[in-house]
């Protein structure tokens, strides 16, 4: 017996549309992810969109003004489950990166004194402190093939299993050297795997793009640093660039956050 | 009133809209408008590393994600005193750049700009008429995303290219694969040109601006330079680009528009092929020459074609950049910077237009950025058009659905890129 098909829409807000990008990107999985499920929004790529009740709702991006806040408030109220992908609908992005001034400061520097309307800036939140969100994909982008991975799963109503390892697992899967153990800045101990260690393949060290990882020992990788004579500051800065609002607390502390 | 609001504006990247608002037989407003939310962006990086500075630059957008990333590692290695890289870096740059444009060229032309002319609300619904050609043009996409991924380690915001080089080089192997792409790929991106050239494009906007974009600076063709060509015949430093965009707030698109000498410009493909087109060689230049004509200095609606000729020309420089590559065995080690204070202004073409990242570095942070896009640059002239467009259409009597279309067409053809915007909030003028 066929199933009936899951209604699904897409939706970005504030951020690069990278994790849409992604999905449209995948051009051998296109027609086939067109084909799974009924796709009933995805303003990205088609122009003829129904905005009325789905079964799952994929966001990305973060919040960054009120009508955005209203516009996902609406999207949950009719989606019966809401996922977040990317790293800027999971923690906020590089927008909610903690930086000093503040952030009223910040906006006046860069757009000075003009009068804005109709939509009202506001500082950048993660998806989940305005609405529930029922499972998280982070990655800035996300990967495909796990995307695609959660999105099969969810369509036959099963919960997808996610890397709870850091980068460096990874990095090890991939007998690279230890940047780490050269002096080299990497933030790979401390940061979700998913990625398949890109960066550190590559000769250059993990920035932290995917957000932490779960039950991550930051305090300890804060001593190591320090240790390598990383500077508190630069420290922080490297830390706190990619996770947004989801910085582990005691980076929080260093941030004074 | 009537009022005919586009939002949001389908197959763009980026949040966007479009209003008209028409009293009678007179137009209120005509406005095309960036919904997007802010990041301040310009205001994260102050304080970063170089480094830190790339990763979070290439972020502004993931379409033109390498062109961030090229205009930031050249503002700021300017900054940082490297003038020159070594060759096998500067080339394997240059391929990398292809990359995106035949990613983000196919993209804008074949999947959200062609279903207009050909009656779709999507390229997959186009499918069923036009199955071939939708399914040559995601092969022809995902070409260009494959030399992305290669060449900077991931399809989007890879990290390889960094300051002073590349963390790894291509492999020989991985290399002339990409050459035999090319000169497969060729002849579908012609058939792509004669396809987007057939289609009937209306005159009754049309209207004289001016166009800018890099200037190669060695009698090639290119999208990339240390100097601005403007239509008008003159040759700017990038580093004077501040009296060529002139940011001012435009208080009925809130963008931060630009203005040339207080003209609207247009940037992106069909500026570059006005401007620079008759250095095309080959494939390109037969078919410049057979496709251009002087409605494409009135008419952005062929940056469409212009788009198509452009994706010929990569498929062309691809395998010359390839041999180039070849013939350097050593991988060279990464450039070191000889200070660590300094300015630098970057400029490279996106896509959609030239790209500028100006950045101050003090003790090798960055202390000031400041960076224009090129959707920015184009906003006047987008709302120029737009607002001709509706006027004519007013004339003719044309109903809602097609005053609806024309203004979709134009905005669309234009490849806006709003997620770019960095410095954009929509203010409605009422």
């Amino acid at each position: 017996m066929e199933r009936k098909k899951l209604d699904i829409g897409l939706y970005g807000f504030t951020g690069c549309n990278g994790d849409q990008l992604v999905i449209v990107h995948s051009e051998d999985k296109l027609l086939d992810f067109f084909g799974a499920a009924n796709i009933k929004s995805f303003s990205l790529a088609k122009s003829d969109n129904d905005e009325s009740a789905l079964d799952i709702a994929f966001i990305e991006g973060s919040i960054a003004n009120r009508e955005q806040a209203e516009h996902v408030k609406h999207i949950r109220e009719r989606s019966r489950m809401l996922v977040a992908i990317g790293s800027c609908a999971v923690y906020g992005g590089i927008q909610s990166m903690h930086v000093k001034p503040s952030w009223e400061e910040r906006f006046k520097k860069v757009y000075g004194n003009n009068k804005l309307d109709v939509r009202t800036p506001t500082p950048s939140l993660p998806v989940g402190e305005v609405v529930k969100v029922d499972f998280s994909l982070p990655g800035c982008p996300i990967d495909a093939d796990q995307f695609f991975y959660v999105f099969g799963q969810l369509l036959r109503g099963q919960t997808p299993a996610m890397p709870d390892y850091p980068v460096c697992a990874e990095c090890r899967w991939k007998e690279n050297e230890c940047l780490l153990l050269k002096g080299i800045f990497c933030v790979g101990p401390v940061t979700a795997g998913g990625c398949q260690a890109v960066c550190p393949s590559h000769n250059l060290p993990c920035l932290g793009c995917w957000g932490p990882v779960k039950e991550g020992n930051a305090d300890s990788h804060i001593a190591l640093l320090k240790e390598k004579g990383y500077s508190l500051e630069a420290i922080q800065n490297r830390m706190g660039m990619h996770a947004g609002a989801g910085i582990p607390e005691s980076v929080k502390k260093l941030l004074g956050a | 009133m009537r009022e005919i609001l586009v939002e949001p504006l389908a197959r763009v990247e980026g949040d966007g809209g479009i209003t008209v608002r028409i009293d009678g037989d007179k137009i209120k407003e005509v406005s095309f408008n960036v919904l997007e939310g802010t990041r301040l962006v310009e205001t994260l990086v102050v304080g970063k590393t170089p480094e830190e500075d790339v990763s979070i630059a290439c972020r502004i957008c993931a379409i033109c994600t390498l062109s961030h990333r090229y205009a930031a590692l050249r503002g700021l290695e300017k900054a940082l005193g490297i003038t020159k890289l070594p060759p096998k870096a500067q080339l394997m740059r240059t391929l990398m750049h292809m990359g995106e444009f035949v990613e983000s060229n196919s993209l804008h032309v074949f999947v959200l700009a062609l279903p207009d002319f050909l009656g779709f609300p999507s390229a997959i619904a186009m499918a069923g008429k036009y199955g071939n050609e939708v399914l040559k043009a995601l092969a022809l996409k995902k070409y260009g995303n494959k030399i992305m991924r290669l060449t900077s380690g991931r399809m989007i915001h890879g990290e390889n290219p960094t300051i002073g080089g590349f963390g790894r080089y291509l492999d020989r192997t991985t290399l002339l694969e990409l050459k035999k792409e090319a000169q497969e790929q060729i002849e579908f991106a012609e058939l792509g040109v004669q396809l987007v050239g057939g289609i009937d494009i209306p005159s009754y906007f049309e209207k004289e601006t001016v166009f800018m974009c890099c200037e190669p600076g060695d009698g090639e063709f290119g999208v990339m330079g240390d100097q601005i060509r403007i239509s008008d015949g003159k040759t700017v430093p990038v580093e004077e680009y501040r009296s060529l965009t002139n940011e001012l707030f435009s208080p009925h698109s809130a963008a931060k528009h630009c203005l040339y000498q207080g003209k609207p410009y247009t940037v992106g493909a069909i500026a570059r092929l006005n401007n620079l087109g008759d250095r095309l060689k080959g494939r390109s230049l037969k078919l410049y020459e057979k496709y251009w004509n002087k409605r494409w200095l009135k008419n952005p609606v062929f940056n469409n074609l212009a788009q198509a000729i452009e994706l010929v020309w990569c498929l062309e420089t691809i395998p010359v950049l390839v041999d180039a590559i070849l013939e350097i065995d050593e991988d060279p080690a990464l450039v070191k910077p000889s200070r660590m204070d300094g300015e630098g202004v970057g400029a490279v073409e996106a896509p959609r237009g030239t790209l500028y990242h100006n950045y101050r570095l003090k003790d090798g942070l960055v202390a000031e950025a400041n960076l224009i896009i090129p959707t920015g640059q184009s906003l006047e002239d987008i709302d120029k058009y737009l607002r001709i467009a509706v006027e004519e259409l007013l004339k003719q009597k044309a109903d809602d659905q097609k005053i609806r279309m024309q203004c979709e067409i134009i905005a669309r053809a234009y490849d806006p890129c709003i997620s770019c915007s960095t410095h954009m909030v929509r203010i409605e003028r009422v």
